[in-house]
């Protein structure tokens, strides 16, 4: 019996076109009713045989009364989801394990308000709330854990109603054209980064990998960031009454030790293992405000630093 | 200088606590003031002790829910349900029945308050709810009624909506909106089921103690049983004439003959005799026909209240009627609904045998060994004066009314020897005691004679003209039989007071507390409220509660149907179900369409677009579908008549002054006259 539901909803949900935006007709969204819906039905028959029976003309009126309300209510219920647009924001990077965040806004542009539309994923039942204003939006916010590393399609999300008196479901499924970049996660407690390597064709160079004012001084060049100052012979230089600001040479570091996330040199096997342990690296690195490049089967980055380098490297780490 | 006055701080506090209360306290406060309504609706037909214990565990609850305290445990419910289940054995003596069932119903929605969590239970409250508020049709289905739990349903609809909306802490306005929008929508669905659901029998026999409850005339009499009657001020029935009503003193409503007499107890005649011996009724009317029309409440019996005498049948449909040798209409099954039928009766005429019949002789049994002193009376009055039967009976009534006798709703419990205590002792009672003695001094005398039941008089509403007939009205006059006249109505009730046949004065009306004040501060706008209230309630009844099959038929009738069955009421109930449902689609239909004319008419022209094969998808402009003909049809003749067209229809959207006569019309006209390249030139 299983079986066969899911693969209903898989053939259900395949057939659904996917997009970011989504306009509820009447042609997709469902209405049935739910098992509240069933007992009041229930209870209008008794109401009515006890009507029939006790010759109740109030009786009667009251059992279809109701009956008219919840005639009523099936059509209020249908409204609530029909006229509106679903609309996704295309979901930010997360890393695997944690949940993407998959922002909705839902649209009206009628003026009624629409109450008690929950959003989730199709399949699960933790609902996100939301009210939409007359003619304005409401926005949800839904997390989704992506199964592993990697970019990955959204799965069928649904919106779903009971409002007002809660004896129909009124619900539609969404397939979401965007997907989710999931980073691998970093691991919690990698090794420490490897050392640097020697620059290519630069073999004379002193693998010292101490620092300090032995890496070289200039003058300061504009742009030089201030950490990259020598304070101590500035003020040396000011007392002998010059003006002139020093910078450590950088580029003389570089240029002679470089450091290298390679694939090939995590000092595991694991590919999972491995991706977690150059995430967790690069993001060690970028803490430590060293430059960095990353090898990876079929990519190398070269080595630099800041958040589009890191993305770019998180990018490359998710996708190897 | 003036400050505003401040309300009382208890009143302030009350309120920022109440606007402070959390979403879920406040439901539950207000799933309580629902219970409680439904509940009090009910009051009058519950034992104390369930409304004192809802009363006590809805304010417990409040309470709980006003701190933020937890429930109580489940021992508690279910010690309580013990409890109440116990009393209700105790009180009703069984668990099964209508009021039994009222009980419990009403004990099970109080207990179930005890752990209501608002939202979850929402449910299981407004089932039971509607459940309790059905019950209570059982008892009454005035218009007050139906106005409170009008009340009720509207409140219960709103509780359940405002369950539904499940963010933040809605207004309860808004819930009361949306319930209210969703009844004002479904009355004409109701009024539509109400009118042409087809009315058909009880579907099994009603239990019988449906008919407790509602008192009215019983087929048998006994000293003090219609004391109760008399405090009872509902509606009996209601009586239109066509033409001009008789006097009060002529509207005799005939119920149940009494001829047969036990010492305590007055029954329907049962005669020892063969058939063809028994008395006939032998009616025979004179004077003018009087056409009339009742509206009979539920009574629960099978009598026919009829003017005194109606010599034909009553037109009442769907009721096989006859006529007694008691000269009283009976049906064949009583009326568990409320009726309507017209007749025409007399206040003039004879009925019985004009000779002494051997059938006479049932009318003239008394039991042995009661009231000894009344048939020594008898005797004297037979030895000393004029014997002849019309002289005896005027003798009896002019002791009547000049013994000191007196008329009063109150004259206390009577002995074994009822006739007697009445006639030499205490002179204090009502109609059945008077009658009652009169009929046993009248058998002393070997005059035949019986007692008769029914309603007598009623009041007329000046607004429309309808006699209102209450259960206080019933009454009980004697018959004498005398030779060459037959039965001869006599009302020795009037001998002793007269008010009461002849209309002068009513028994009072037990009014509240409100009415009592109108009533002393202006007597004539108390009549006049009471008098419209009364006509608004023969209204209802005309034309909610008496609402029946024939109306329905009648109905069918008026719309063209020939000889309509209840089959073709399914008829015209389907055919305005798949009107209805056809309008729905087509609704929907028109709803798919795109409304907007402007962008209407650019689909029209990105469809010409398509067909010429051009890319002109739903997100196209109309400066693109031109860009677009131009490259394709440059050369063709007609590409700048379209172009220049779909320039227009860009500027009359988006230009900052579309120009002078640039307007939907003409654009469309143009539309309608434009000439679209064709794929094959």
């Amino acid at each position: 019996m299983r079986p066969l539901k899911q693969r209903f909803n898989a053939w259900l949900t395949a057939r659904l076109p996917a997009t970011d935006s989504l306009a509820l007709t009447q042609r997709n969204v469902y209405i049935l009713p739910t098992r509240p819906g069933w007992m009041l039905a229930l209870t209008l028959l008794v109401m009515l045989v006890g009507s029939i029976n006790y010759q109740l003309n109030l009786g009667y009126l009251l059992t279809f009364l109701l009956a008219g309300s919840a005639v009523v209510g099936i059509h209020v219920s249908h409204a609530t989801l029909r006229g509106l647009t679903l609309h996704l924001a295309p979901p930010p990077p997360c890393f695997a394990g944690t949940a993407a965040q998959l922002t909705i806004t839902l649209s009206s542009a009628q003026r009624r308000a629409r109450h008690g539309i929950g959003v989730a994923i199709h399949g699960q039942s933790e609902w996100a709330y939301v009210d939409v204003p007359p003619q304005g939006s409401g926005t949800v916010t839904i997390g989704w854990v992506p199964p592993g590393r990697g970019r990955h399609s959204l799965p069928p999300l649904t919106a779903e109603t009971r409002f007002p008196l809660g004896t129909f479901r009124v619900w539609t499924v969404w397939r979401p054209a965007a997907s989710v970049l999931a980073y691998p996660t970093p691991e919690a407690s990698p090794p420490p980064l490897p050392s640097g390597t020697p620059k290519a064709g630069n073999a004379t160079a002193t693998p010292s990998a101490s620092t300090g004012e032995f890496d070289g001084v200039r003058t300061y060049r504009r742009g030089d960031p201030l950490k990259a100052v020598v304070w101590k012979r500035v003020a040396q230089a000011m007392a002998r009454g010059s003006a002139d600001l020093v910078s450590r040479d950088h580029a003389s570091v570089q240029s002679r030790h470089e450091l290298w996330l390679d694939w090939s040199h995590t000092g595991t096997a694991n590919t999972e293992l491995r991706a977690s342990r150059l995430t967790a690296w690069v993001l060690q690195a970028e803490r430590l405000g060293q430059n960095y490049g990353l090898r990876v089967p079929g990519h190398e980055l070269a080595p630099a630093q800041g958040s589009a380098h890191r993305l770019q490297c998180l990018e490359a780490l998710a996708l190897c | 200088m003036l400050t505003p006055t401040t309300p009382a701080p208890w009143r302030l506090r009350v309120q920022s606590r109440l606007a402070a209360l959390p979403r879920d306290a406040r439901d539950t406060l207000l799933w309580l003031t629902l219970v409680g309504w439904v509940v009090l609706l009910q009051v009058e037909h519950i034992p104390l002790w369930c409304s004192g214990l809802t009363a006590a565990v809805l304010a417990w609850r409040g309470t709980l829910a006003w701190g933020g305290a937890p429930l109580p445990s489940r021992w508690w419910r279910l010690g309580l349900l013990a409890l109440t289940i116990g009393a209700t054995l105790l009180t009703h003596r069984t668990l099964f029945g209508r009021d039994a069932g009222v009980t419990l119903i009403v004990v099970l929605l109080a207990l179930k308050t005890l752990e209501l969590r608002a939202r979850r239970d929402a449910f299981v409250v407004f089932f039971l709810a509607l459940f309790t508020l059905l019950t209570h049709f059982f008892y009454s289905q005035s218009l007050l009624t139906a106005l409170g739990i009008l009340v009720a349903l509207w409140g219960l609809l709103t509780a359940l909506v405002n369950a539904h909306m499940p963010t933040g802490k809605p207004p309860l306005w808004q819930a009361a909106r949306v319930a209210g929008g969703m009844a004002l929508l479904g009355a004409p669905i109701m009024v539509v089921l109400f009118v042409l659901f087809p009315r058909v029998a009880p579907l099994w026999g009603i239990p019988s103690d449906g008919m407790t409850g509602r008192s009215g005339l019983s087929g048998q009499m006994q000293v003090g049983h219609i004391a109760s009657l008399a405090q009872d001020t509902r509606v009996a029935m209601r009586v239109r004439f066509e033409d001009t009503p008789p006097a009060n003193s002529d509207l005799y409503f005939r119920g149940p003959v009494l001829g047969q007499f036990d010492g305590t107890t007055w029954r329907s005649p049962r005669s020892r005799l063969p058939v063809p011996l028994q008395l006939a009724h032998g009616l025979r009317v004179s004077g003018p026909a009087l056409r009339y029309e009742v509206t009979l409440e539920p009574s629960q019996q099978p009598w026919v209240m009829a003017l005194d005498a109606t010599p034909q049948a009553p037109a009442l449909p769907g009721h096989d009627l006859m006529l007694t040798p008691t000269l009283q209409w009976v049906s064949v099954k009583p009326f568990a609904e409320l009726v309507r039928y017209s007749a025409v009766g007399h206040t003039r005429f004879r009925h019985g045998p004009l000779t002494a019949e051997v059938g006479l002789q049932d009318f003239l049994e008394l039991p042995p060994g009661f009231n000894p002193r009344l048939m020594a009376l008898a005797q004297r009055w037979r030895q000393e004066g004029d014997p002849s039967a019309p002289a005896l009976v005027e003798r009896a009534l002019n002791e009547l009314r000049t013994g000191g006798y007196l008329y009063t709703l109150e004259p206390g419990v009577y002995g074994r020897h009822s006739a007697d205590e009445f006639w030499f002792d205490r002179k204090l009672g009502f109609c059945e005691h008077i009658a009652s003695a009169f009929v046993v001094l009248m058998r002393s005398l070997d005059i035949p004679a019986r007692v008769v039941t029914g309603y007598q008089g009623g009041e007329r509403n000046p607004l429309d003209g309808f006699y209102t007939v209450r259960q206080s009205d019933a009454h009980a006059w004697t018959e004498v039989w005398l030779a060459g006249e037959g039965w001869v109505r006599v009302d020795p009730t009037a001998a002793v007071a007269p008010s009461r046949t002849a209309g002068l004065q009513r028994l009072a009306m037990p009014g509240g507390l409100m009415g009592q004040a109108l009533g002393t501060l202006s007597p004539a706008l108390t009549d006049h409220l009471r008098a419209a209230w009364d006509a608004l309630n023969n209204r209802w009844n005309q034309w909610v509660l008496n609402y029946s099959q024939s109306r329905q038929l009648d109905l069918l009738k008026n719309l063209g149907f020939a000889s309509p069955s209840w089959h073709d009421l399914g008829y015209v109930l389907a055919g305005l179900l798949s009107a209805v449902s056809l309008a729905g689609a087509a609704w929907a239909l028109w709803e798919r369409r795109q409304h907007d004319p402007w962008l209407r008419l650019l689909q029209q022209a990105r469809r010409q677009a398509q067909r010429l094969g051009l890319d002109a998808g739903p997100d196209t402009t109309p400066r693109q579908l031109a860009g677009r003909l131009q490259q394709r049809y440059a050369l063709h003749p007609d590409t700048p008549a379209v172009t220049a067209w779909l320039l227009q229809l860009e500027a009359l959207r988006y230009a900052p002054s579309p120009g002078p006569n640039a307007n939907l019309s003409t654009l469309r006209r143009a539309h309608a006259a434009l000439r679209w390249p064709s794929p094959t030139d």
